[in-house]
């Protein structure tokens, strides 16, 4: 009966092609409009890391002024609270056995000095982070292994580098063992990340990096190399004063050591519940270093999950979504269109129909006969579209290839589309194939 | 006129032709709300930054030779490399800084200062003398920074700085800044010596984009990077000589160039983005709406061929018929408008108090009813003509 169906409504289709291209050309503009704006508005949306960004957590102290928070933008109160910490609570925070994972970390330029046979040295920014850092962020491996926590007490001279950096430096082959030299000292090469392209760099708060590192450094090198974070940092006013005397020794390790925030400090926990012990000992950490002269502000430290600190960060511009409401009612628009052309086409039919339910089709037979030929439409309208939007997604995605943003499609939002194409089809059709199909066969058969 | 019959006529077809208002009315909607979000978008794009971008180019020095360890060494080549840019020709002026116009996130740097125990934060620099003339600013109070007053000591905690005319607004009201001391919160202690104007540099969303300190140093640390402003025209013939020179001078290093228009497009392509999506909504929309508005109309004809006949069998003229399909879509437009403004500002609230936006503009109705009038009479003309040339004689005949 559907092949039946199917085929009455194709003979319908091809009968007034004109039509049919205006009715079929509608639905493919609505659903590419509709799935290209809501793939990119769920691009920005939708969770990084599926499953594990409401584990991660970023943790942030308010270490500022007391007559006044951390920078805020005037509009909102997001940034009240710096971005980043000291080291020196970095290493206070550490000692915790909460979270299952920790890592501490930032991002510095640093020189890298290849073999001067296949390149020229070079500036590249390294993340300097410990080995909880790849586990936690899921990062792929092509070849080797992250190192592990004994690398990082031992201070073992170690480096991740990415398949970008292992194709320009190590020609693409399996370099496990081979040796970096970057700034003045040498790491051993563990592992190569496969290539890696996230929507946006979702492990780091502050640098809003265009595309994920391409060198990985254990974080005790940093200190070693006297390396500091190139690219945020801020002190607060009551520690204002010309670096402080602490018999640390270099100018480094005194600046190391004073009140500038610099880390960037994530916790994993086996279960969300391990929030509130954790919040705990963050609290009573901060309530202990305020007998000491430290933390002047209301006590107010921030953990805060993966997903929110990328809400929280702003960085989702707020004409996604307009630009997906609007998307979608130019969809509802094809759909009155078609609505409008497929009622007048089907009524025209009026004696035909006659004719079929004067020979015994029931009502049912005519109604469903309709919806197919609307769903038809709807189907190879759904089709076009579809093509069309990977078309404008890849033409936007090289736009604004300069943020970093990789565009595509992924299952969810096909089935979106398949879903809106076939909605837009039925809610077109079923008052026309109502109408048609109430038809009254006297009326039409008289002459 | 045939106001009457035409409106009995639509109320027996509600469907049909309500179906044609409800469109109208969305498409009054969703255009007059993309023009919204075009106009805000272009506002942003068209905003003067005060500097004579065209011409201003930002040279890199990515240096890798172990001599640049040595900072007096890094200073010697910043300085020879500002004598070498500044006799190219075509160049007008050179500055070191790690300033860059239209940069966004990358390394434009802020501090926190404070002024009588209030602090504030700003936009912070470090440049050499030439950054306002590289820019295209001017000194509207006190004095430029000069070459003396270049202090490279990194331990530095007093010396003369400039300060953006907005900035000593609004910290100073109408008073002057200059003569005045700004501490930071490493125990500097800074006067102004001077005010430049104009100044806008968007900061990652913060509210500093007007207000900027500048002291004289020299940046040798990352890259040391140059601002060079070239003669309208000279860029081409600029950019080539530039690299050679600098590594001929000076081959431990890398040398990378951007003009300040690639920064520029680059900070903008989301608006870029924005705008070319909203034009193509609103040009595809009114063409859709105007193919649906011809096909009913072009239905209404078909079905009504034998009253048509009557009519022009009973005298009525050509014109009678055009105007009759005419009148009946204008009435169905003007109700789709009215609907559509109310729909178009309860989109604009719905937008603005979900996500953000701006208010609408009544001005952007009015034009998108317009636009819609236009599109009805053109989308009608066509069946309307097809109606007129149906002739009377079809009136005789019974089927």
């Amino acid at each position: 009966m559907l092949a039946y169906n199917v085929r009455i409504a194709w003979k319908s289709l091809r009968r007034n092609p004109w039509l049919t291209t205006i009715i079929v050309g509608g639905i493919a503009l609505g659903i590419c409009a509709s799935t290209t704006f809501t793939t990119v508005r769920h691009m920005y949306v939708r969770d990084p890391l599926p499953g594990k960004s409401q584990k991660l957590f970023y943790v942030r102290l308010d270490d500022w002024d007391l007559d006044r928070p951390f920078m805020t933008d005037g509009k909102t109160n997001r940034h009240a609270v710096p971005p980043q910490i000291t080291y020196r609570d970095a290493i206070e925070l550490w000692r915790s056995k909460i979270p299952v994972r920790q890592t501490m970390g930032f991002r510095s330029w640093a020189i890298v000095y290849p073999d001067r046979k296949i390149s020229r040295p070079y500036y590249d920014p390294v993340r300097f982070i410990t080995a909880d850092f790849f586990p936690m962020f899921e990062l792929p491996f092509q070849f080797g292994h992250p190192w592990d926590r004994r690398a990082d007490e031992k201070g073992e001279q170690v480096a991740v580098i990415d398949d970008s950096t292992n194709q320009k430096l190590f020609a693409g082959t399996n370099s496990i063992g081979k040796t970096l030299h970057i700034k003045d000292r040498n790491f051993t090469v563990v592992g190569v990340l496969a290539p890696f392209h996230p929507f946006y760099v979702y492990y780091d708060w502050v640098s809003a990096q265009k595309e994920p590192d391409h060198i990985f450094l254990p974080f005790h090198s940093a200190i070693d190399m006297e390396q500091r974070n190139s690219f945020n940092s801020s002190s607060p006013a009551w520690a204002i004063g010309p670096v402080p005397n602490t018999g640390k020794g270099s100018v480094y390790l005194e600046r190391l050591y004073s009140e500038s925030d610099w880390i960037q400090y994530w916790v994993e926990f086996r279960s969300p519940a391990d929030l509130s012990a954790y919040q705990r000992f963050v609290d009573e950490y901060v309530l202990g270093q305020k007998k000491l002269g430290r933390f002047p502000r209301p006590l107010n430290n921030v953990i805060m999950s993966m997903r929110d600190v990328w809400i929280d960060r702003g960085l989702i511009q707020p004409q996604i979504h307009a630009m997906a409401a609007i998307s979608i009612l130019f969809l509802v628009i094809c759909a009155l269109n078609l609505t409008g052309l497929v009622l007048a086409k089907f009524l025209a039919r009026g004696p035909e129909i006659s004719v079929r339910r004067a020979l015994g089709a029931s009502r049912s037979a005519i109604f469903l006969q309709h919806i197919v030929e609307c769903e038809l439409a709807g189907i190879g309208g759904g089709v076009i579209g579809i093509a069309l939007s990977a078309g404008v997604l890849r033409y936007i995605g090289k736009l604004v290839a300069a943020q970093g943003h990789v565009l595509r499609f992924d299952l969810e939002m096909i089935a979106v589309a398949i879903f809106l194409s076939l909605g837009a089809g039925l809610m077109a059709g079923l008052y026309p194939a109502w109408r048609v199909c109430r038809v009254q066969p006297a009326v039409q058969l008289k002459l | 006129m045939e106001i009457g019959p035409i409106v009995r006529a639509l109320a027996r077809n509600k469907v049909r032709f309500g179906l044609i208002v409800v469109q109208i009315a969305i498409t009054l909607a969703v255009v007059a709300n993309a023009v919204n979000m075009i106009l805000v978008e272009r506002a942003k794009m068209l905003r003067p930054s005060a500097f004579d971008e065209h011409n201003i180019l930002s040279v890199i020095s990515e240096r890798f030779a172990a001599t640049f360890n040595d900072p007096n060494y890094s200073i010697a080549v910043v300085e020879s490399d500002l004598r070498l840019l500044r006799a190219i020709p075509g160049v007008v002026a050179v500055t070191n800084t790690q300033f860059i116009p239209w940069e966004g996130v990358g390394g434009n740097r802020s501090n926190t200062f404070i002024l009588a125990n209030r602090d504030f934060s700003s936009q912070y620099y470090d440049v050499t003398p030439g950054f306002l003339d590289v820019l295209g600013m001017r000194i509207v109070e006190g004095r430029d920074l000069r070459p003396t007053d270049i202090d490279d000591n990194p331990n530095a905690s007093a010396g003369p700085v400039l300060i953006s005319r907005d900035l000593e607004r609004y910290l100073f009201g109408n008073g002057s800044a200059v003569g005045r001391l700004l501490k930071d919160h490493e125990g500097g202690m800074w006067t102004v010596v001077g005010v430049f104007d104009p100044f806008y540099q968007p900061f990652r969303g913060f509210p500093i984009e007007h207000y900027c300190v500048i002291r004289a140093r020299h940046t040798a640390i990352y890259g040391g990077p140059y601002l060079v402003r070239v003669k309208p025209g000279a860029m081409k013939s600029v950019v080539q000589m530039i690299t050679p020179r600098l590594l001929a001078s000076n081959d431990g290093r890398n040398i990378a160039l951007k003009t300040i228009d690639e920064y520029k497009n680059e900070f903008f392509t989301s608006a870029h983005v924005i705008i070319g999506a909203m034009t193509s909504v609103i040009v595809l929309i009114i063409l859709i709406t105007g193919v649906g508005i011809a096909g009913v109309t072009s239905f209404s004809v078909t079905e009504r061929r034998r009253q048509i006949g009557t009519r022009r069998a009973l005298g009525a003229t050509k014109t009678a018929v055009i105007r009759y399909f005419l009148l009946e879509n204008w009435l169905i437009t003007n109700s789709g408008i009215v609907l559509g403004a109310i729909l178009a500002y309860a989109l604009n609230f719905a937008l603005l108090s979900l996500i953000a936006g701006t208010k609408l503009d009544w001005r952007y109705v009015v034009a998108g009813a317009l636009l819609l009038w236009a599109q009805g009479i053109i989308a009608t003309l066509m069946p309307a003509a097809r109606a007129a040339a149906v002739p009377p004689v079809i009136a005789t005949r019974t089927v």
